[in-house]
Order: C-alpha cells, then sequence, then structure tokens
C-alpha cells in the first residue's frame, strides 16, 4: 500500500479569514459564483462545480452561554471508501498515489451518478461549451491541488493559511498531530472531537472540530450509500454472469439442436409442403 | 398435402405492430445503454458522438418503449387483456411444460407435452418477466431522468434497480429472441408474429388448449390425423 497523505482542518484555529477560499480560485482557475446576500457572514450555501472549497460559519451558543462562531472551511473529503469512485462508470474518478481523490476530465461523460451518490454533496456538474458550441457537463470537485502534489509542493489553500489551521502531510503524521492539538484544546473545547469518518474507512480532508460534527452540518457517520454497494458490488456483476450463462445455454442448445435435432418439425413442414 | 397449409389467425396486425415496435426499442435502449453498464463499451461515445447524444437517443427511445403499450390500449385493447389475463393465468399444464422443456430445448422431442394454451408455459414466462422488467426499468428510468422530482435516497436506489432491470431484461430477451428464431421447433411461430397466422398443425402441436378452442368454436376444421409426427 502506497502511503496515504491527508489535509487536517483544524477548525479551532481557523479565523474565517477565506484566503483558502481565494487560493484555490486563483490556483484553479475557477470562475466566481457570486451568490445573494443570505443575512449570513457565509459566501456559499456548500461547495460546488466552481467553488471547491469554501468557508462555513455557525451560530452557536456553546456551554455557560458563550455565543462563537463556528468556522470550517470545507471541500471533497477524499474518502478512502469513495462513493464517486464507486459508481463512476467512466472511471473518471479515480485515487491518485497520494489516496486522494482525482477528477478525469477527458473520461467523464457527465452522468452525475458521483453527484447523487457523494454522501458529503460535494461534486456537482457543470456545463461546459466546445468550440463547437456543443454543451457538455463534467463532474468537478476539489482535487486536492494534485498537480502541486506532483511538484512536491502542498496544496493551494494549504499554502496560504496563516493559521495553521490547514496543514498537508502523510496522513499518519497528520493524525498523530491532530490527537496532540485535541489534548492541548480540551480544555477549552470539551466537545472537541477528530472528524475522520470510518464508516467511509477514513477521509484525506479530515478535522479537528471543536463542537461534534451535526453542528457544523456534517453527517455523525457517513457511508458510502448502501444502494451504491447493492448496485456495483452485487448487481452488475450477477447481471454480466447471468447475461454469460442465459448466452451460453442459448449457445449450448443451437449446437446440440444442430447434432441431435434431425428430423425437426419447423423445417421438415416447411420442405415437404414444397414438394 | 394441402390441409397442412391450413392456417389460423394468431395475432392481430395492431399487436404485431406494437410488438416489434417494443422490440427495436429495447434493441436501441440496449445499445445506447451499454457503455453505462461497463466501460468496455465506452468506444461507442465516439461513434454516437459523445455521451450527451448518446443520452438524449436513450431518452427517445425510452419513449417508443412505452408507446406501444398505449398504442395497442387505442387499437387492440382486447388482445392486450387477453394477453395480460392468459401470462398470469398459470394452470397445472403450465408448470408440467418446464419439466418437459430441457428436452426439447436440447434438441430432443417431447410427445408427452401437457396441451398448452394460446400462450404456453413458456411464453406466459417470457411476457410475465417482460412485464416485471419493464415496470422496474420504466419506473426508475424516470427517476433518474427526471431527478429533480425525487428525494436523494430514491435517486440513489433507482440506479441499481434499473442495473438490476436490464441485466434481468437482456438475459429473458436473449432467451426469447433464440427460442423464436433461433431454436428449430419453434421458428414457425414466428411466423405468427410476421404474418400473423399460423399453420393449424402448428397450434395443434404447440397451443393444444387453444386448438381444442378453434375447434369448439367452430372456426376450423378438426385436421384430419393422416400423418404421424416423424414418419
Ligand atoms: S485560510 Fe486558514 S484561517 Fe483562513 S479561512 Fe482558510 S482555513 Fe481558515
Ligand atoms: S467527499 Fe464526495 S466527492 Fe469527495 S471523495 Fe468523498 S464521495 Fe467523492
Ligand atoms: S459525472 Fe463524470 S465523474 Fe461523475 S460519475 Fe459520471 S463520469 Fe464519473
Amino acid at each position: 500500500m502506497t502511503t496515504k497523505y491527508a489535509k487536517l482542518v483544524d477548525t479551532t484555529r481557523c479565523n474565517g479569514c477565506r484566503a483558502c477560499m481565494v487560493a484555490c480560485k486563483n490556483w484553479n482557475d475557477l470562475p466566481v459564483d457570486p451568490e445573494e446576500f443570505k443575512g449570513s457572514y457565509q459566501s456559499h450555501d456548500k461547495c460546488g462545480a466552481n467553488t471547491w472549497n469554501m468557508l462555513t460559519f455557525t451560530e452557536h451558543v456553546a456551554e455557560g452561554n458563550r455565543f462563537e462562531w463556528l468556522f470550517r472551511h470545507t471541500a471533497c473529503f477524499h474518502c478512502t471508501d469513495a462513493a464517486c469512485v464507486k459508481v463512476c462508470p467512466a472511471d473518471a474518478m479515480h485515487f491518485t498515489e497520494f489516496g486522494t481523490v482525482n477528477t478525469n476530465y477527458d473520461k467523464c461523460i457527465g452522468c452525475g451518478y458521483c453527484v447523487q451518490n457523494c454522501p458529503f454533496g460535494i461534486v456537482e456538474l457543470e456545463t461546459h461549451t466546445d468550440e463547437n458550441g456543443t454543451e457538455y457537463e463534467l463532474a468537478q470537485k476539489c482535487v486536492m491541488c494534485v498537480d502541486r502534489l506532483r511538484e512536491g509542493d502542498q496544496p493551494a489553500c494549504v499554502e496560504i493559511c496563516h493559521m495553521d489551521a490547514l496543514i498537508y502531510g502523510e496522513k499518519a503524521d497528520m493524525e498523530a498531530l491532530a490527537e496532540e492539538r485535541l489534548a492541548e484544546i480540551k480544555e477549552r473545547f470539551p466537545n472537541a472531537n477528530i472528524y475522520n469518518p470510518v464508516g467511509v474507512e477514513g477521509t484525506q480532508t479530515f478535522y479537528l472540530l471543536a463542537e461534534p460534527p451535526s453542528v457544523y452540518g456534517l453527517p455523525e457517520n457517513p457511508r458510502v450509500p448502501l444502494s451504491a454497494t447493492v448496485w456495483k458490488d452485487y448487481a452488475q456483476p450477477l447481471g454480466k454472469a447471468m447475461l454469460g450463462v442465459t448466452t451460453m445455454a442459448v449457445i449450448g442448445g443451437y449446437i446440440s439442436n444442430k447434432l441431435f435435432n434431425k428430423d425437426d418439425h419447423g423445417a421438415d413442414e416447411g420442405e415437404e409442403s414444397n414438394e | 398435402m394441402s390441409s397442412q397449409q391450413q392456417t389460423v389467425k394468431r395475432f392481430s396486425k395492431p399487436v404485431i405492430i406494437v410488438h416489434w415496435i417494443n422490440a427495436v426499442a429495447f434493441l436501441a435502449l440496449y445499445i445506447t445503454g451499454l457503455p453505462l453498464y461497463t466501460d468496455f463499451f465506452s468506444w461507442m461515445y465516439g461513434v454516437f458522438g459523445g455521451p450527451e447524444n448518446l443520452r438524449l437517443l436513450h431518452r427517445i427511445f425510452a419513449v417508443v418503449f412505452i408507446l406501444p403499450v398505449f398504442i395497442i390500449l387505442i387499437t387492440d385493447p382486447k388482445s392486450f387483456f387477453h394477453w395480460i389475463k392468459q401470462a398470469f393465468t398459470w394452470r397445472k399444464s403450465d408448470f408440467q411444460f418446464f419439466a418437459k422443456f430441457p428436452k426439447e430445448f436440447f434438441g430432443g422431442h417431447v410427445k408427452d407435452m401437457p396441451k398448452q394454451d394460446f400462450y404456453n408455459a413458456g411464453e406466459k414466462l417470457n411476457s410475465i418477466m417482460q412485464i416485471v422488467c419493464a415496470v422496474i426499468l420504466i419506473g426508475s428510468g424516470i427517476v433518474i431522468w427526471m431527478p429533480h422530482l425525487f428525494s436523494t435516497g430514491i435517486i440513489q436506489w433507482a440506479y441499481p434497480l434499473h442495473n438490476i432491470g436490464f441485466g434481468l431484461a437482456a438475459a429473458v430477451v436473449v432467451g426469447h429472441v433464440f427460442l423464436s428464431c433461433g431454436h428449430p421447433n419453434s421458428k414457425i411461430s414466428m411466423q405468427g408474429m410476421t404474418k400473423g397466422d399460423v399453420p393449424v398443425d402448428y397450434a395443434k402441436d404447440h397451443h393444444g388448449k387453444w386448438y381444442d378452442e378453434l375447434v369448439a368454436k367452430g372456426e376450423i376444421k378438426e385436421a384430419p390425423k393422416k400423418k404421424d409426427k416423424g414418419a
């Protein structure tokens, strides 16, 4: 197994400056996604095809009637057991040598299976127009700046973060760091926890949260949807096998008829009546 | 042997037409769906001018696939309901059919096949399977086509259901196609679905009960017993 790399998001250090959002748009050449003002500091509802990371702002009343802003940098989780990779029929969603999940735009057929099955609602389709004016769709999401990783650089958001709230490195090291920091902040944030959900065998973007996941609007136990497992691990292979078996029976039937069924009535009747 | 040429009407024009519309649509849906089933067929995107075109074609043929039900309900509802009723009526003779069938399938001759209905047990099974598959495929297909009308859970289950319906239907169709144009003993039944009539002898051999009904109604005269099979 190759070494996994991960991005630790320490929400307790984040001050909501959104430099990471800007850095991401900048590096990945993503157009702006203008949004209406919705009465909150939060800019977008969620990640989208052109907004690969964003900050959620949650107003929270913590113990002792203490008002808190909870900031969370959110992006693709890069699940170890990634639903998007599982359901993609074109092999466009794939794992990289870093253990992250990348999209291959040359292979993507815009079917949207990944959109419907991501347990975090991260990936989205974007409509593009080619030089002939034909429209086509592509699935887009955070790719952990895989091009930068291959050059030995850090993801753009990690590099820009001045609060040390985003840290990238070998997964094992990041997990150790998360534990270390958790111990440090336990007193100030008694509900603090590490969010690296086991239901999807851990994620390569994982969190040190100040409050329980649900407070941030995160699923407590995200998993690859059961329907996706039934579909890809059972129905599809079974269907292929069944098709194979029926075809074999037909071929077998055809051959044995040629061998043994010399006086078949269907053909005979035709011949006789011609005489 | 002129009595051999005596034929009896089996399927009406509307039945034949909708059957073939349905068959062509199924084949087209099958082909346009293949690359989504396994990327072994992804070269087809090139042939059809990209995934968008293939998706559009799949949806056009989906409509063509559903259309026959409405056409037949308008033009010949009697045949339609007769088919549905027969497909879901199972008697002892239908179950016995399957005990004898394998021998016939692999080229043997079954002398004591119990008398079969207008639709024999094999055709009934085929009909039921196709109806079930169609319901699964159309239901899940609508969800996949118009996901904004449904909740995430339903959309997520529509995919495996569409997949299961596809695998099942394809397997059934392979059998059905072979039995109607590949297997020598059923070859003549094809005539029923093309010209609309079949030789009286065929009706007697393969659909004994139907033949008896026809005789009882006086629509055909009892065929003279002059030719022994295989003699
Ligand atoms: S750059 Fe760092 S501190 Fe600023 S919003 Fe992003 S994660 Fe938070
Ligand atoms: S968060 Fe969603 S898009 Fe990202 S790897 Fe997991 S399943 Fe795929
Ligand atoms: S939209 Fe693209 S990436 Fe997503 S499942 Fe379909 S082919 Fe794969």
